[in-house]
């Protein structure tokens, strides 16, 4: 099945298909532009830790990090490493994991149809074996140990520590030195059998690539999947906080924060459409130019480093405010009031029309770069949505439309703050 | 492939450079100050760019310009410090959507080079002094950006590894200066460091994006163009090309993992080839994931996550650096040593050469495909005396030998050895 999208906004267009196989290529090519930049992602991140299919018969609880350690696994193929087979076409070749997905990746300027023939093969011919298995320890250990000395992931695993009381989201995607010590190759073929169905997987490419290559590489290397349901155990998140605050103390010169709204998640696909809605927000609330911000940045609370985001996924959604401060706790405080008046008072409709059309200019630019594009794609498909649609979210938004979402999905009391502060001299 | 780059002097010491591409949707203009380091300098003129950025007579509120980047459709602009070889650069850099994808058909290029043109000529300054609220509030901020230097081990242990081993030259002064002369900056003496900048600084100004560029040049060419000015000429860095003896420095701070970075200089680089040969001897070496130090100490020795070596043109400099346990320091060296040996040795195959030709060609195809990338490839540019486009880059790399990679090899000299690590009994 083929689908042209186009926007007349844009003026382009890309191609959906639903290849015999399962998976689902998502292809816009992209004039003028040297490089194409692919991503070939399944719907399996360190969140996935309890799970199984119609055909196993009971759950498997797998060991923190498996979904990120079976990512870096994976580039080990049976006749020699899937770095040393780019190495060949010059591709720049990378993977990564987040919570509810992995992705793996590049980008190429020749011999597109011999690097993506690489990527499809060893993603879907997994290799392991328990020494292989056994050395990957070793480098991810050093990673986790880089991520142990790094206060920006430091605050903010711990901030999801303090909101989440059961969510897997809480725990570090790469797990922890023990935690992977547990993994074997019997458990990475499980967790590859479930996750890595082509039929739960999408393969987006945008930039300078031709549709034909595409379709009949797939052809010639996919196999058709046989059709699995995955089961995975629902969480029981309850809207509380585990945690107010939480602190910690690295060696950093000044502290760091993230303060973090934990929001009432929907579906898949409400949660994307509300990620941007609550962009739009995040600029009303603590935006350069609000009020918020002005007030923070005169008082010497908050420098160029403030930063609101959300962090929107499957099954979870939150609004977060980072940044570096000699008291968090009254930004924490600040952000807090705010959030509370604007729910009671409503937002200003000037405000709100030129942070909408501000906020729209930003994703516009998203649209020319292929790895923001490739991004998008797989998003988008993942939350069930089109490409095109973020912008016609966007240009629909109503002030009422964003009072209603924040008075229904935050409130303050489940907030939680995060700070790493300074090691204390004895 | 991009547009090519077009220039035209617009006043003393003012270049206007451009890149006109239609395939972008945003048009980024910068406007570059570049300056000799000099330690009784670099303070002060580091806290320009955030001076600048926070108003200018027209618009001389934080908040409303802020309000004013909004109704550009979420026009970006920031203001920052970067470091290239002996001279320190402040930039004001802009960014905004092309004029084809406003609302309202807005001229967006005419307003954002009108904006930046006043934030670059015509701050704040009223009886010769910068506002004092806005001095106080940037110099703290600069405290805190010169102390959260430590926050990324990663790029502090580099950085002071670089310091190290240029001591007592331009090269090793910090981009943001030093905390002991934050004190002294006054609103007056910040503004003179300004006027001083509009005399002597040698000024870029960089447009690339799909617009057409010649309302800007014409508005900074006025801006720029009736002024008298003493600017300096850019030359090439001067620095030390061979080691004399190996320095060791260790520094312990409250850490799991050790960073250790190795300072090598590679040797009297008298022609462009020559520095193209030794970047590639790098990359072979250890700039991507098929090279000898991914390959042996990660892969094979399975001792680190990341292990690499990067060059730096202007500096002649190579620096390898990795994260490891403290126990295996020696280990790690070693290997890193005796890999760099083998490649003396001619230990290096065609196939080896083959493949990392094909991987820096992809990498300057990528730069063509972002409207940064184009930026920053010109600027870099300007300092190493080689106005040549990322296309005639990649014609020289075609026509590097082995035999020429190898002789780079021989002209590196370890010069540093420097370790960040945990505190022992911890």
């Amino acid at each position: 099945m083929k689908e042209i999208i186009k926007s007349q906004r844009l003026g382009e267009e890309y191609i959906q298909i639903e290849h015999p196989s399962g998976l689902t290529l998502m292809l816009y090519p992209m004039k003028g532009y040297s490089t194409a930049y692919a991503l070939f992602a399944t719907q399996c991140g360190s969140i996935d830790d309890h799970f199984k299919t119609q055909q196993d018969d009971s759950y498997v609880q797998v060991p923190a990090g498996i979904a990120h350690f079976l990512e870096h696994k994976l580039f080990e193929c049976e006749d020699g490493d899937a770095f040393a087979k780019y190495a060949k076409t010059g591709a720049s070749a990378n993977a990564y994991t987040s919570f509810d997905r992995t992705a793996y990746l590049f980008s190429c300027s020749d011999q597109f149809k011999e690097t993506l023939s690489i990527l499809l093969d060893f993603v879907t011919k997994p290799y392991f074996t328990q020494q292989t298995v056994e050395k990957e320890q070793g480098i991810i250990g050093q990673e986790i140990r880089m991520y142990d000395d790094n206060p920006d992931w430091q605050v903010f695993f711990n901030l999801l520590g303090a909101l989440y009381q059961k969510h897997p989201i809480r725990v570090d995607i790469a797990g922890t030195v023990e935690s992977i010590a547990q993994i074997n190759a019997d458990l990475l073929y499980r967790c590859y059998r479930t996750f890595y169905n082509l039929n739960n997987m999408v393969l987006a490419i945008a930039g300078n690539f031709e549709v034909d290559t595409v379709l009949e590489l797939c052809d010639q290397i996919l196999k058709p999947a046989e059709n699995i349901v995955i089961e995975r155990t629902p969480v029981d998140e309850p809207l509380q906080v585990a945690q107010k605050r939480v602190e910690v103390h690295l060696p950093v010169a000044v502290s760091l924060f993230q303060i973090g709204f934990k929001g009432r998640s929907l579906s898949p696909s409400e949660n994307f459409k509300g990620q941007i809605l609550d962009e739009v927000l995040l600029e009303i609330l603590a935006g350069e130019s609000s009020p918020l911000y002005r007030r923070l940045y005169d008082k010497g609370l908050i420098n160029s480093t403030f930063v609101g985001e959300i962090l929107c996924g499957r099954d979870y959604i939150s609004m977060l405010f980072s940044g570096e401060s000699r008291d968090p706790d009254q930004v924490y405080e600040a952000i807090c009031q705010e959030v509370a008046k604007v729910q009671k008072e409503g937002i200003d409709p000037e405000t709100f029309a030129r942070v909408k059309k501000s906020v729209y200019g930003r994703y516009i630019g998203m649209y020319s770069r292929v790895d923001a594009v490739a991004g998008l794609m797989v998003q988008a498909d993942f939350a069930g949505i089109g490409v095109y649609e973020i912008l016609d979210v966007l240009s629909q938004i109503t002030k009422e439309q964003l009072e209603e979402r924040l008075a229904s999905i935050y409130q303050v009391e489940h907030s939680a703050l995060s700070v790493v502060s300074p090691v204390q001299e004895q | 492939m991009s547009g090519h780059l077009q220039s035209q002097k617009i006043g003393p010491g003012v270049t206007f450079r451009w890149v006109q591409d239609s395939k972008f949707k945003h048009n980024r203009i910068s406007v570059n100050w570049i300056l000799p380091l000099d330690r009784n300098t670099v303070t002060q003129y580091a806290l320009l760019p955030f001076l600048l950025r926070k108003g200018y007579q027209d618009c001389p509120d934080f908040s409303q310009l802020n309000k004013k980047l909004e109704e550009l459709y979420g026009a970006f602009l920031s203001g920052d410090v970067s470091k290239y070889g002996q001279y320190q650069v402040l930039d004001l850099t802009m960014q905004a959507v092309d004029n084809r994808f406003t609302l309202a058909g807005e001229d967006l290029i005419g307003e954002s080079a009108q904006l930046l043109a006043g934030l670059a000529c015509r701050p704040n300054i009223q009886q010769g002094s910068f506002p004092a609220e806005d001095v106080q509030l940037e110099k703290q901020f600069l405290r805190d950006t010169i102390e959260a230097e430590i926050n990324d081990k990663r790029t502090y242990a580099l950085s002071k590894c670089r310091s190290i081993m240029c001591e007592g030259e331009p090269s090793a002064i910090k981009k943001y200066g030093y905390l002991e002369d934050v004190d002294a900056i006054t609103p007056k003496t910040a503004a003179e460091a300004y006027e001083r900048i509009m005399d002597q600084a040698a000024i870029e100004i960089i447009f690339v994006g799909s617009g057409d560029p010649a309302k800007a040049r014409e508005i900074f060419a006025q801006a720029f163009g009736g002024m008298e000015r003493h600017p300096i000429s850019v030359g090439p860095t001067v620095t030390q090309t061979e080691a004399e003896k190996v320095r060791e420095s260790v520094e312990r701070m409250d850490l799991v993992q050790a960073k250790l970075v190795l300072g090598l200089r590679t040797g009297n680089l008298e022609t462009q080839r020559q520095k193209t040969a030794a970047r590639m001897m790098t990359a072979l070496y250890g700039g991507t994931p098929f090279s000898k130090l991914f390959l042996n100490v990660r892969e094979k020795m399975s001792l680190c996550y990341y292990c690499a070596a990067r060059f730096d043109r202007t500096t002649g400099i190579m620096m390898v650096d990795c994260g490891i346990e403290p126990a295996n320091r020696e280990k790690a060296q070693g290997e890193i040593l005796n890999q760099l040996h083998l490649l003396q040795q001619g230990q290096v195959t065609e196939e080896e050469l083959a493949s990392t030709k094909l991987t820096l060609k992809n990498s300057l195809r990528t730069v063509t495909d972002s409207l940064g990338g184009i930026n920053d490839w010109y600027l870099t540019q300007i300092f190493s005396q080689n106005n040549i486009s990322p296309e005639e880059e990649e014609r020289e790399i075609e026509s590097i030998s082995l035999k020429e990679i190898v002789e780079a090899a021989n002209k590196v000299t370890l010069d540093t050895v420097y370790l960040l690590t945990g505190k022992e009994n911890r």
